[in-house]
């Protein structure tokens, strides 16, 4: 009874304030009193997935769509890393927006649709079965839609119909793979380890399943930017508002994540494309896409899209780290969902808070900004130093984690091609986000001191790049308690 | 936590004094200096308690555990006791030497910030127990310590940060692919375990220790100013400020230098063939640093070439020590009081530069020449560094080169008697003597400069600067060049001392019967190098790289001054008038550089250009369907004029409604528009609808004739 008044408050409490919001716009004229608002609304749902996610292990079939499809409602430990970390972002993503969206127009509707979204994702991220977990995916990719073209340029409505052509397509790939599924006995909630039979059983089908396992890799891999779909991530981020920037890139790409995990780990079974083709091909698109994200990054001068892009090189580490389907790698990819959506909001949030401040967008722009503001270019440069994976900060952590599962995966060639394709992308990061921190901080002799002015942003902004900067040390530091967190999770599905 | 907090103590205080130092230097710039030097007076301090543990209990350490995932693990033995000491005594010199130095410098809070962590990172390197420690504190030493380096911003400085990060971090990600080979390898990363767990490795997996091993060369190598990864150190060197360029040459270079000498003592304990590499790697690097000193003009990047020349002769002892294996106690104790002299001398001499160019702000040799001529303390000082570095008896360099010598010359004896080829090996010793004359060569050309010449225009300016410097800063002067007289005159208590301390780290033991340091056989050496020396100096320096300006005056390579900023163009000119054999290979060389670079831009091209063609190719695909298959149709404007046949009946229709119907039926309401519009457009309706169902049906039709093709493809087929 906790639990579906908890998860009720969780999903429907955001939804509904949002489609309250959305009706009303422009109404609340107490600027002050419809933030406030907001933020008790995003820390009342934040506090109730919290007790939630202490409630323990839990299947809950809400309704039945017919008497063999149901919507069902899971807390596993996926779960709870999964909405934990959603549920933070998006608190620290909503502050920072209070700030942030005083320079744009409609704020109104961009809260109604990011709180619409909260509600979404905590649904996607408690999703018990396959077809409750692809009925919300869906409805995240229409619901945040409204984010990326919020503000109605040419530029960002046609991002944001490539965003929603991309997702559709890829999520139709998934759909495709999940009736399949359903007709080969893929009917029960999701289990740790996967349900299917092995591929022996399927008499002159098990080519197909693979082949329908490959498809569902690709199609929730749109949503991670996995190559070849991963062309709407660079266009889509850079027009956004850059909180919703953040969290598209912190917390919507890892979406796919989920899903592919749920998919290969909770239904398909790991043992079931260890070695085959499949396999391989996965890899080879992961190891793709963190090469050339990298590289697309390196050349890129739009800071923005070069965080895009960076996102697309380190959320496919993520997928690499899944692809060599061993407890390491696990380990790997979970740590580094967690490190990178940390890194990447921080970023984001930097990003934005520069753009707010000072209007400038491009790399070459940002000479001496660091005397400007400190406060953020610090956090930026924490963030990075994090990103290209240097000790102490948690980058590290994943990358030895990810570097370990590779070299320990007997995948052949690709033992070794892993962690060199990681650590030239690691050289690359290292490439286009350590210059800005130099550019911003050593803007050369002849820098004019007198003229410099402090631009720091308001305590709105900063304390979530602070807190975002700090976590990204600190859980490299003392990754501890989270290590042992995902190592008991990470021995369930193997 | 467990195991001794001394040593966690003297990691972490110098992190949190930066902290303290920088938030006291927001408030009060001379409080924060005055801080600045106790806290590292209070890190030799707290160096000094731990040595006395150390001493009581014989063996100290901490293992931190889930520290940053694996655990810091710290330990305390003799190698660590002497260079931890080492490091902690250079940055209080340093630091002492500072507040002077830095007197009138911009940003000095960010600069005083990355000093102190940068200690602490050094001190964590140097204590660390296993490769994952080492890593872990290396990587913060790069990056702060890269701060130094373009302190003050300007584009040399900055061009010069550039290699020097890029040389970091690249340096750093391949050591880190060797860890995880390592490691994965041999299950283990403690320095302790690490030769068992190797030699339990089967052979067939015995390359991938290899390929660790050079992995974690080229990292470690890289920060050592290894060849031919020593670009970044005669060029960040000079750039950085004074007593950050000694911290560079004396200290962070060691911290390469003690992962080599690890890896090659722990993972390749006794490997001949590794030994081979590391000795030749340190014979180029050697000669070439010195070959580089000889053609230099500038006081700083003198010395850093020299750096570079004295880190190879480090690393020749490392050679030494695996290639003589047991009986390799004189390499041991060679290489160990190398790294501790080179050490000390550049701290003197960095420190003594440091003197000269924050009083006239400038390093050109010729344009310095005569400071120190009525200086004689700083005379006697800068004496002292270039005597010992040149291996002249009675100062310490002299103690460890003829231990290294002396090694040379032991393998050669040894493979003399397994009746082996031993042309190599002498051509190794003539190669160690010649660049120790040259080593001599440059320093003389530096001292006769500065100290022992007149300059022709200022030098009543140049006598009348006094002070000079300041009384701390004579004390951070004085005290190692002291320290460097007492180690050379007292060789057996204080250099036997410091080698039978630290020598088991290197698994060395204390020979039979000792080395006479002043008996005539190993003094020839020296004698050697002295008279190489002296005809390097007058014959090649002299004459070649000295000429007259139009002044008459003598000054030193001033006939190609504008060379003198294009470092890769210096050599040319100059080698091809002075030798033309040693120009070949050196040319070769410089040019191979270049093949590498223009390679890499084709490479990372190539990849730019397949990357880009992977991010696009969805969208490629799309607009090719768009603009072929799926395209929207251009539509022309259609004026609604209809056929003959609709505009007639329209205009008939037109002529009923207007006459007849508005005046009869329609008259409350008359009907106002012209029907001629209205069929013309019925008719469009009507042309559009017939086009759609055409087009609809011969797509219905391509597309069954698609699937007839595909049944009579299966029928064929299967």
């Amino acid at each position: 009874m906790t639990v579906t008044f908890l998860l009720g408050t969780g999903i429907l409490l955001p939804v509904l304030s949002g489609f309250f919001l959305l009706l009303n716009q422009g109404r609340i004229k107490n600027r002050r009193m419809k933030c406030t608002g907001v933020f008790l609304i995003m820390a009342v749902t934040a506090a109730a997935v919290a007790a939630l996610l202490f409630q323990g292990d839990c299947e809950l079939v809400l309704w039945k769509l017919t008497d063999t499809l149901e919507i069902c409602m899971r807390i596993d430990d996926l779960t709870r890393l999964f909405a934990g970390m959603t549920m933070a972002a998006w608190v620290l993503g909503g502050v920072f927006s209070f700030a942030y969206m005083k320079h744009e127009e409609q704020e109104d509707r961009y809260f109604g649709f990011y709180l619409i979204v909260m509600g979404v994702l905590v649904a996607l991220d408690h999703a018990g079965n396959l077809i409750t977990l692809y009925l919300f995916f869906e409805m995240m990719t229409l619901t945040s839609l409204p984010l990326v073209l919020h503000s109605l340029s040419h530029e960002a409505v046609m991002a944001g119909l490539k965003y929603l052509f991309y997702s559709v397509a890829g999520a139709f790939l998934a759909l495709f793979g999940i009736f399949y599924l359903y007709a080969n006995r893929a009917r029960a909630a999701f289990c740790p380890g996967g349900y299917l039979p092995s591929l022996d059983s399927y008499t002159g089908s098990g080519g197909m399943t693979l082949f329908v396992v490959l498809l569902m890799i690709i199609g929730f891999g749109t949503k991670a930017g996995m190559f070849p779909m991963h062309g709407w991530l660079p266009t889509a981020h850079p027009v956004a508002p850059a909180p919703a920037s953040a969290v598209l890139s912190g917390i919507i790409t890892k979406s796919g994540v989920l899903a592919i995990i749920r998919i290969i780990f909770y239904t398909v079974g790991p043992e079931l494309v260890r070695g085959t083709w499949v396999q391989y091909t996965w890899m080879i698109l992961a190891l793709l896409t963190v090469f050339m994200g990298s590289m697309m990054a390196y050349k890129e001068k739009l800071l923005k899209k070069r965080l895009a892009y960076s996102t697309v090189s380190q959320v496919a580490y993520i997928l690499f780290g899944l692809s060599v389907l061993n407890e390491s790698g696990m380990m790997g990819a979970l740590s580094h969902f967690v490190f990178h959506s940390v890194v990447k909001n921080g970023l984001f949030l930097a990003a934005g808070a520069v753009i707010y401040k000072t209007g400038r967008k491009t790399v070459g722009e940002l000479g001496g900004i660091g005397k400007e503001m400190p406060v953020t270019m610090w956090c930026f440069t924490l963030a990075s130093i994090t990103l290209v994976g240097i000790p102490p900060t948690s980058g590290f952590i994943s990358k030895w984690y990810l570097a370990m599962g590779s070299l320990g995966a007997g995948t052949g060639f690709f033992t070794w091609l892993g962690p060199v394709i990681l650590l030239l992308s690691a050289m690359l990061t290292a490439g286009y986000l350590l210059p800005v921190s130099i550019k911003a901080f050593f803007p050369g002799s002849d820098y004019d001191y007198e003229a410099l002015q402090k631009k720091e942003p308001n305590l709105l902004m900063t304390i979530p790049m602070v807190l975002y900067a700090a976590a990204a040390l600190l859980l490299g530091m003392f990754p501890g308690a989270l290590m042992g967190f995902l190592q008991n999770l990470a021995a369930g599905l193997f | 936590m467990s195991g001794s907090m001394e040593l966690i103590y003297l990691v972490g205080f110098p992190f949190a004094a930066a902290f303290l130092c920088y938030l006291a230097g927001r408030r009060h710039k001379i409080v924060r200096d005055r801080l600045l030097q106790l806290s590292v007076i209070g890190e030799m301090g707290l160096f000094g308690l731990a040595a006395l543990s150390y001493a009581r209990t014989g063996a100290l350490s901490f293992f931190l555990e889930d520290f940053c995932m694996q655990g810091i693990y710290l330990k305390m033995d003799g190698f660590r006791l002497l260079y931890g000491g080492v490091a902690a005594f250079m940055w209080m010199m340093t630091g002492i030497f500072s507040r002077e130095y830095f007197g009138h410098y911009r940003n000095r809070n960010r600069y005083y910030f990355f000093y102190l962590l940068t200690l602490g990172a050094t001190m964590g390197v140097f204590l660390s127990g296993d490769l994952y420690t080492t890593f872990l504190f290396f990587e913060i030493m790069s990056l702060t310590s890269y701060v130094w380096v373009v302190h003050d911003e300007k584009p040399a400085a900055m061009k010069a940060g550039e290699i020097y990060l890029a040389i970091a971090v690249i340096g750093g990600l391949v050591m880190l692919m060797g860890l995880f080979l390592l490691y994965d390898t041999a299950g283990t990363l403690r320095m302790s375990e690490l030769h068992e767990a190797v030699s339990c490795v089967p052979l067939t997996d015995r390359w991938r220790i290899y390929g660790a091993g050079c992995c974690l060369l080229f990292g470690f190598g890289a920060k050592a100013g290894m060849f031919p990864l020593h670009v970044w150190l005669p060029k960040a060197h000079p750039v950085a400020p004074a007593p950050a360029s000694a911290l560079l040459s004396g200290i962070l270079t060691k911290t390469g230098v003690f992962g080599v000498l690890v890896v090659s003592a722990e993972m390749f304990r006794y490997d001949v063939r590794w030994g081979k590499l590391v000795l030749f790697l340190g014979v180029v690097t050697m000669f070439g640093g010195a070959f580089l000193a000889l053609f230099s003009v500038d006081l700083k990047r003198t010395l850093a070439c020299s750096s570079m020349s004295q880190i190879g002769f480090i690393l020749v002892g490392a050679g030494m020590m695996e290639l003589l294996g047991e009986k390799g106690a004189l390499a041991v104790r060679g290489t160990i009081l190398h790294m501790v002299n080179h050490s000390m001398i550049k701290l003197v001499l960095f420190m003594a530069a440091g003197v000269v160019y924050q009083n006239l702000h400038a390093l050109n040799i010729n344009e310095i020449q005569g400071f120190g001529k009525r200086k004689p303390l700083l005379k006697g000082i800068f004496l002292a560094g270039a005597l010992s570095i040149g291996g002249i008896p009675g100062f310490s360099g002299y103690v460890s080169k003829t231990l290294l010598h002396e090694s040379i010359v032991e393998y050669t004896a040894e493979l003399a008697v397994l009746k082996e080829p031993a042309l190599w090996i002498r051509g190794v010793e003539w190669l160690f003597l010649l660049t120790g004359g040259m080593t001599l060569a440059y320093m003389t050309k530096l001292f006769v400069a500065v100290f022992l010449e007149e300059h022709p225009d200022r030098q009543k300016e140049y006598d009348e600067k006094r002070p000079y410097m300041n009384r701390e800063s004579t004390f951070a002067l004085l005290v190692p060049a002291l320290f460097l007289l007492a180690m050379g005159l007292l060789p057996y208590k204080l250099m036997n001392g410091a080698a039978d301390l630290s020598q088991a780290f290197l698994h060395g033991e204390t020979p039979a019967h000792g080395v006479h340091y002043f008996v005539l056989a190993n003094l020839k050496g020296a004698m050697i190098s002295v008279i190489i020396g002296v005809l390097v100096y007058f014959g090649f320096i002299r004459r070649f790289l000295m000429g007259k300006d139009e002044k008459g005056r003598m000054i030193c390579l001033d006939l190609w001054p504008k060379w003198l900023d294009l470092e890769e163009l210096i050599y040319r000119p100059v080698l091809q008038k002075a030798a033309v054999t040693v120009a070949g290979t050196v040319c070769s060389l410089v040019d191979r550089l270049y093949a590498v670079k223009e390679l890499l831009k084709g490479l990372f091209g190539l990849a730019a250009f397949l990357s880009r063609f992977c991010d696009y190719l969805m969208d490629n695909i799309l607009v090719f369907f768009r603009s072929t298959t799926h395209r929207n149709r251009t539509e022309q404007h259609v004026y609604l004029i209809g056929s003959k046949v609709s505009r007639t009946l329209g205009m008939v229709l037109d002529y009923f409604v207007k006459n007849i119907w508005n005046r009869t039926i329609g008259r409350k309401n008359p009907v106002e528009r012209s029907f001629v519009v209205t069929f013309a457009e019925w008719e469009e309706m009507f042309r559009r609808t017939n086009r759609l169902i055409s087009v609809s049906l011969s797509f219905g039709l391509m597309l069954a004739a698609i699937g007839l093709g595909l049944t009579l493809v299966y029928l064929l087929w299967w």
